[in-house]
């Protein structure tokens, strides 16, 4: 959380342009070990596009992107096995393979038995199955998905679903998670659960940076946030700083800054409240309650 | 003015369209008002089921228009031959009897009564269909049903209203749940479980084989007929036991001793040919089944696993089979030498699988239906190459004839074998060769598909862009599942090329690709027991219906419509397919009633719940 250290990932002057349209404009940005990071802006801002210039799916105009300052490759797959890992926005599990199988598959770049071994299924190969099976499973429980391995993804419930997403993304031993919008389409209970698990994730050592529309959830969840809008940085800073910038509430939130406090304040005793924790108002204190309950939901 | 000569059948091909559309638009309007009217009658099961059941059994003693040989002028046309004796019941009427009985006793057994009425009904409708049809068309036309004599044919009619009303009694109230039966029992019960039903497997395989067989070994001018109400027959009984959950519970408990019930399979194989069905002819036949199913097995990885669509499949068997007839010394092959089958089964393995990876290169740059045409493309290619000895190995028009059989320890594959006082056909070393092959292209499919690759493969079906976010390298896996899937279609090919001891262009023909695809998919994308049973069905099928001449691939064709429009997830499908497309979840709970979210992937659950 001091930014003194080196940064895990590095943007520098990430631009894209589509045809004549600029999805992103220079945009720079910092993540540092152990940090949640909001992303948040207007819709049509560029927030998915930046996610996709970081991932490899896109490669952008101008800029570069480094992990622990190693520059990035522009191919998804390598962007992954280098240690970034994503979720979607519009959740792509792999339907109609199991809770488990999607996992699994995301521990396909830590697994190294190639076809040879898939086919004659030695002690060694087993033994790497085997793990890649723990490791899955653990992740299931981790997410709050235990008992639900067999369950086909498309059969799950839409929060489940979400859920699985960020457990098969984990399971690709990710330094830094990227998630876009993972609790689009929850409701309170789920969106809480889904802010303790990201506590416990950031606690075990992942960065994470996170989208999302919903500002109650950033300011309560974020180390640092930074505004996107029309592709170009707003502003970034502590969620105090930049809730209370004029030109972010202009854009933004289009409320005045106590307005905001406010809420955010009764969001974070209500959710403390719901789970039983002592309500305090700064729910990134109590995060080392909260994500013993967010790992074994 | 006169009519030109063509017309009145014209005119006559139009009426009987119009009849049959007007007939099939008649009975979905009853079907749905049916449906509909009883769908809060759960109480209706009884009364229905009962009076369809008693209809069945009326039908199977009333007389039917039949077949007998003559000796007439016209030997392969049926003359009308009416049952008049009520109780000699036998054939395709003792199924109509023991369906229309099971459809009565079913609602008071502690059975998913409307799951198995379900199943009664369509094969009831299916039998009387077959042994309706078939007079009308080798009889005469409508004529045959008509009054000689003043008797009437009432059985086949009567059996169809029969199926119609057992199918509508499943209709009163929802459909049970499919019980699940526990897979977890002693090792031993499972084992008697798995031995018992994989011999009446093989017995059932047997009598459909020799079904229409005459005592003296001659295939019966009927066959068609009398495998088709076997195989209705069949059908409505796996239907039934499926309804109880029987075979869920075998299916799950051969996952559970994969290894026991594949040897158990291999065993009851390779004792076919000590059945009835073991003549030279049915070898042939299985052995270019277990041709077709290895290949198929290879497109499956291809197809079903990695969601690649390939339309020229047949191009790596040809490139095997040329492999092995240019390594077999035959005196027209280009090379002269001749080395041992198996060193050659794995050169022919080897090329084709080279050619596979060349013909899966493009997948890295082209997608979805470009890929098919790329796939076409070479299957042509290839054809015409060897239609025209380019390169010089495949004899050109000419073929590559008289490949000799294979010879192992001085003995040869194509003769009979026996074995104490049993003469085994001949051809049933190639058959025992071909079993083993299979069994190993099954065992190299089984464990590629669970394993760390074949996730991989089903990933990239699933999603390109998520697989490739997950750290997958989806190039070289694709090209992966071509080279694969190639190698063991060219494994199959050098077996074929010393079996039917010619290679020649047309063995390769586009026909022959799509024959491939059907039986994948008629079996079930992604599944091994299904890609086998596809290509069984699209051997002997072409084979029982022989008598129906012309008629032949348009019925063929019709089932494969019916099939794919009543099951979209194939025979035997995979277990992801079978939720896929089946209306019913993975645990056979309907998926109308799991929660299913409305997205990405809502839209397929809808239009399955339709
Ligand atoms: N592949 C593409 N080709 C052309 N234009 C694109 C492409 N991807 C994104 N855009 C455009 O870039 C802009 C930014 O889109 P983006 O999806 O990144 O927004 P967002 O901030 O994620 O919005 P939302 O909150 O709605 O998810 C939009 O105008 C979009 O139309
Ligand atoms: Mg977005």
């Amino acid at each position: 959380m001091t930014a003194t250290t080196a940064p895990v990932l590095a943007a520098r002057d990430v631009s894209m342009v589509f045809g004549g349209l600029t999805a992103l404009a220079e945009v720079s940005l910092e993540l540092h070990e152990g940090q949640i990071l909001g992303l948040i802006g207007p819709n049509g801002a560029g927030k998915t596009t930046f996610f996709n210039c970081l991932t490899g799916l896109y490669t952008p105009t101008k800029g570069s992107v480094t992990l622990r300052g190693d520059r990035l490759p522009s191919d998804p797959a390598r962007v992954t096995v280098a240690g970034v890992a994503r979720t979607f926005q519009n959740i792509r599990l792999f339907p109609s393979m199991t809770a488990l199988e999607n996992v699994l598959v995301g521990r396909h770049a830590r697994m190294t038995q190639g076809p040879i071994a898939s086919l004659f299924h030695g002690p060694a190969y087993r033994r790497g199955e085997a793990d890649a099976r723990r490791r899955s499973l653990e992740l299931l429980e981790f997410v709050g998905l235990r008992g639900l391995d067999d369950e086909l993804a498309r059969n799950l419930p839409y929060g489940d679903q979400r859920r699985l997403e960020i457990a098969r993304a984990l399971a690709t031993d990710p330094a830094v998670l990227l998630l876009d919008e993972p609790t689009a389409g929850m409701n309170p209970q789920e969106t809480e659960a889904a802010r303790q698990l990201i506590f416990a994730i950031r606690d075990t050592g992942v960065a994470v940076v996170v989208i999302e529309h919903d500002t109650k959830f950033i300011f309560s969840l974020c180390d640092h946030v930074s505004v996107l809008v029309q592709g170009r940085l707003l502003v970034q800073g502590t969620p105090e700083v930049v809730r209370g910038d004029p030109r972010v509430i202009e854009a933004y939130l289009g409320k005045p800054p106590e307005e905001v406090e406010a809420e955010v304040r009764q969001y974070a005793e209500e959710a403390a409240h719901s789970t039983g924790t002592a309500g305090t108002a700064d729910p990134a204190d109590s995060a080392e309650d909260l994500d013993t309950e967010g790992g074994s939901r | 003015m006169t009519i030109p000569p063509g017309w009145p059948i014209l005119g006559l091909g139009l009426l009987y369209i119009a009849i049959a559309v007007a007939v099939v638009l008649a009975l979905r309007l009853l079907w749905q008002r049916s449906a509909k009217a009883l769908a809060d009658k759960p109480g209706m099961l009884r009364p229905i089921a009962i009076a369809g059941g008693v209809l069945a059994v009326l039908a199977a003693l009333l007389p039917w228009v039949t077949f007998r040989f003559n000796d007439g002028p016209y030997p392969d046309l049926a003359t009308l031959q009416f049952f008049d004796e009520p109780w000699g019941v036998t054939g395709f009427r003792l199924f109509v009897l023991l369906l229309g009985v099971v459809a009565i006793a079913a609602p008071f057994l502690p059975v998913p009564a409307r799951r198995v009425e379900r199943a009664i009904g369509l094969g009831l409708i299916a039998l009387g269909l077959v042994n309706t049809i078939f007079p009308l068309i080798s009889g005469g036309g409508f004529g045959a049903i008509t009054a000689a004599d003043g008797a009437f044919a009432f059985g086949g009619v009567a059996t169809l209203v029969a199926g119609w009303v057992v199918a509508t009694s499943a209709k009163a109230g929802p459909l049970e749940p499919l019980p699940h039966w526990n897979p977890k029992v002693p090792r031993l019960l499972a084992y008697a479980v798995l031995v018992v039903s994989y011999v009446v497997l093989l017995l059932v395989v047997a009598w459909m084989l020799d079904a229409g067989t005459d005592p003296d070994g001659n295939t019966n001018t009927y066959a068609g007929p009398i495998f088709l109400s076997l195989l209705s027959f069949l059908g409505a009984a796996l239907g039934a036991l499926h309804a109880f959950g029987f075979l869920g519970w075998l299916t799950a408990l051969s996952e559970r001793h994969r290894v026991f019930s594949i040897g158990v399979l291999v065993v009851c194989a390779l004792a076919l040919p000590f059945t009835d069905a073991g003549t030279d002819y049915w070898m042939t036949i299985a052995v270019n089944v277990g041709v077709y199913a290895a290949t198929a097995i290879g497109l499956n990885i291809v197809v079903g696993l990695a969601g690649l669509l390939d339309l020229g499949y047949i191009a790596f068997l040809g490139i095997g089979a040329y492999i092995a007839a240019n390594f077999s010394g035959a005196a027209a092959s280009a090379l002269h030498v001749e080395l041992p089958f198996v060193l050659v089964a794995v050169i022919a393995a080897i090329v084709a699988g080279i050619f596979g990876a060349i013909v899966g290169s493009p997948t890295l740059r082209v997608r979805g239906d470009y890929l098919a045409i790329v796939t076409l493309a070479f299957g042509e290619i290839f054809r015409k190459a060897a239609q025209f000895n380019i390169g010089g190995m495949t004899g050109g028009a000419n073929a590559i004839p008289n490949i000799p059989p294979i010879n192992w320890f001085g003995r040869d594959f194509s003769a009979p074998l026996t074995i104490g006082s049993v003469r085994l056909p001949s051809g049933v070393l190639y058959y025992v060769l071909i079993m083993v092959l299979v069994a190993l292209v099954m065992v190299i499919f089984a464990n590629l598909k669970n394993s760390r690759i074949g996730r991989a493969w089903i990933a990239v079906r699933e999603d390109e862009d998520a697989a490739r976010a997950m750290g997958i390298k989806t190039g070289q896996v694709k090209i992966l599942a071509f080279l694969i899937g190639a190698m063991l279609a060219g494994l199959a090919g050098a077996v074929f090329a010393h079996k039917t001891s010619t290679v020649a262009y047309n063995s390769f023909q586009f026909i022959e690709s799509v024959t491939l695809l059907a039986a994948v998919i008629l079996g079930g994308m992604g599944s091994i027991p299904g890609a086998v049973l596809g290509a069984a069905l699209l051997l002997v099928l072409p084979e029982k219906l022989r008598d129906l001449q012309d008629w032949r691939l348009f019925f063929f064709g019709l089932a494969l419509v019916v099939i794919m429009r009543f099951r979209p997830q194939g025979l035997m499908p995979d277990r992801h397919r079978r939720a896929e497309l089946a209306d019913e979840g993975a645990d056979g709970v309907p998926i109308e009633e799991l929660n299913v979210p409305d997205a990405p992937d809502g839209s397929t659950a809808q239009a399955v719940a339709r």
